[in-house]
């Protein structure tokens, strides 16, 4: 049974999601899993979501939230590495520490932070690079997402420019490491830790204490993450204690091993071929999520139907989604939201769809950015052992009745 | 002056979380198919990560799960032996294994 045949009953067990399990001839890239429910647990300050693992937690967001432009705060996806998440922050004593090549350490307590540097706020999608893993054939490795390891939300908080700069750089300073508080069960096993260079950040890289006007919620990093729009969400440090500032690459696990792909034009290889040469995973590329309708919805025959999504890329914008509701023969222009939200949030789409016809209708979503990139065919993406940066054109498929 | 004092009151009062206790993560039981070297996982998988973290993995290859396992003792430091990575790569592959050796 394909996999992609989302009539089948979802096999999921006591809030388990279903093992990925695929038919499908090797090396063809498929659409990503969709038939998981969510769980029946909810987590701290989350609603019920698609659950992987509760240790570290690891939740994904259904497909039916991607409508808005904004994910809200009790839907945003989760993605840990270490078991050990503190679990009480007190804000009161909180204090981030800037350290290394600095002429001045600092201890910046949160109400400094909120009130002696300047506040910003912008929107900006977060997305793991592994979102839509599930869609490589063969399975690659990791957790084999659905299409909602990603999100789109506000966030509040301060320029690590304007820190920095209080703390003033030493002349040889050249890379930032920020440092995340979650703990390994073992003393020796090494810290989720990020390292960026001095040149990759600008104005827009901030340290945000609010998500979509609240808190943000302590599976999303309370009390402080980094925010780095524009790139995939391995470098958006959560629980954020302390910024070294150094002069040389330290070799780290989650830089030099995790989240990397092949370092060439293709970013793919073979399963029996690897590529020696890899390159961290960076920014995202362009994609779009159909919200409405889902697989296996009916629709009424002659009935207005309204298709809805998003689309978004690494920050040079969006400049069309086009829509098929012809599995792929015609496509027609959807309209765009106004783009208030800058060019890091996601654009809403919605496309008018007057169903003539009984019967299956597959609906298609492509985005295509001002650079003039577009998302591929699902088939047409290549693998990689990571199953990173898919962004195979969306499918649903729906039945006219 | 009213204003005043209220201000200089929120500015001392400190700062109130949303949740200001601690979290409570809930603890989910995973299914987990039992057999021959389901010693080895409890022992030395579930110290770290739950058995979720395991088989929504996929099928996988003999050689992907020796690979995991691998990375578990190189990277992340797991105390485990090589009879302990033969024992957890051999339940790993005949309960969550795509049959395939590589």
């Amino acid at each position: 049974m394909e996999r992609r045949d989302f009539f089948k009953k979802a096999a999921v067990v006591a809030g388990a999601a279903a093992v990925g399990t695929s038919t499908s001839e090797a090396g063809t890239t498929v659409q990503p899993i969709d038939n998981r429910k969510v769980s029946p647990v909810a987590f701290p300050e989350k609603r019920p979501l698609i659950m992987y693992s509760d240790r570290p937690p690891l939740l994904e967001t259904p497909r039916d939230v991607f409508t808005s432009v904004l994910t809200p705060n009790d839907q945003f996806f989760v993605r840990w590495h270490m078991p050990d998440i503190p679990t009480y922050i007190d804000p009161d004593k909180f204090t981030i520490s800037v350290n290394g090549l600095v002429k001045k350490e600092l201890m910046i307590s949160l109400t400094d932070l909120k009130t002696k540097f300047e506040q910003v706020e912008f929107t900006a999608v977060l997305q793991c690079g592994g979102n839509s893993r599930s869609a490589f054939t063969p399975i690659a490795g990791g957790i084999q997402w659905g299409s909602g390891a990603m999100g789109c939300a506000r966030w509040k908080g301060v320029r690590l420019k304007d820190i920095l700069d209080k703390a003033g750089l030493q002349k040889d300073a050249k890379w930032i490491g920020f440092n995340g508080s979650e703990k390994a069960a073992y003393y020796e096993t090494p810290n989720f830790i990020r390292e960026l260079e001095l040149t990759e950040l600008d104005d827009n890289v901030i340290l945000a204490y609010e998500m979509n006007g609240e808190d943000l919620p302590y599976l999303n990093g309370y009390p402080l993450r980094l925010i780095l729009p524009g790139y995939y969400s391995d470098s958006w440090v959560k629980m954020l204690s302390n910024i070294t500032v150094t002069n040389e690459y330290k070799h780290l696990f989650f830089m030099d091993v995790a989240y990397r792909v092949p370092d060439n034009e293709t970013e793919s290889e073979t399963p029996e071929k690897k590529f020696p040469k890899t390159k961290p995973i960076k920014k995202m590329n362009v994609k779009s999520i159909i919200g409405y309708p889902l697989n296996g919805d009916k629709l009424s025959l002659k009935s207005h139907t309204v298709v809805r999504g998003v689309a978004f890329d690494d920050g040079h914008g969006i400049e069309a989604v086009m829509v098929s509701t012809d599995a792929g023969k015609t496509w027609g222009k959807a309209l765009l939201d106004d783009g208030s939200l800058g060019r890091y949030a996601y654009r809403a789409f919605r496309f008018s769809f007057k169903p003539n016809d009984l019967g299956k209708v597959v609906i298609m979503a492509k985005a295509i950015n001002k650079l003039g990139e577009e998302q591929p065919l699902s088939k047409d993406i290549l693998w990689n052992h990571g199953g990173y940066k898919y962004n195979g054109i969306d499918e649903v498929t729906v039945e006219v009745v | 002056m009213k204003k005043l004092i209220l201000i200089a009151a929120i500015l001392t009062s400190g700062l109130f979380a949303q949740v200001d206790e601690k979290v409570e993560v809930p603890y989910v039981a995973f299914p987990i198919k039992m057999g021959q070297g389901f010693d080895a996982i409890q022992i030395h998988c579930l110290m770290c990560h739950s058995f979720g973290y395991i088989t929504n993995q996929g099928r996988q290859s003999k050689k992907f799960w020796r690979g995991k396992v691998d990375k578990m003792i190189v990277h992340f430091k797991a105390p485990m032996d090589e009879a302990a990575a033969k024992a957890t790569t051999a339940y790993l592959f005949e309960h969550y294994g795509n049959g395939k050796l590589k």
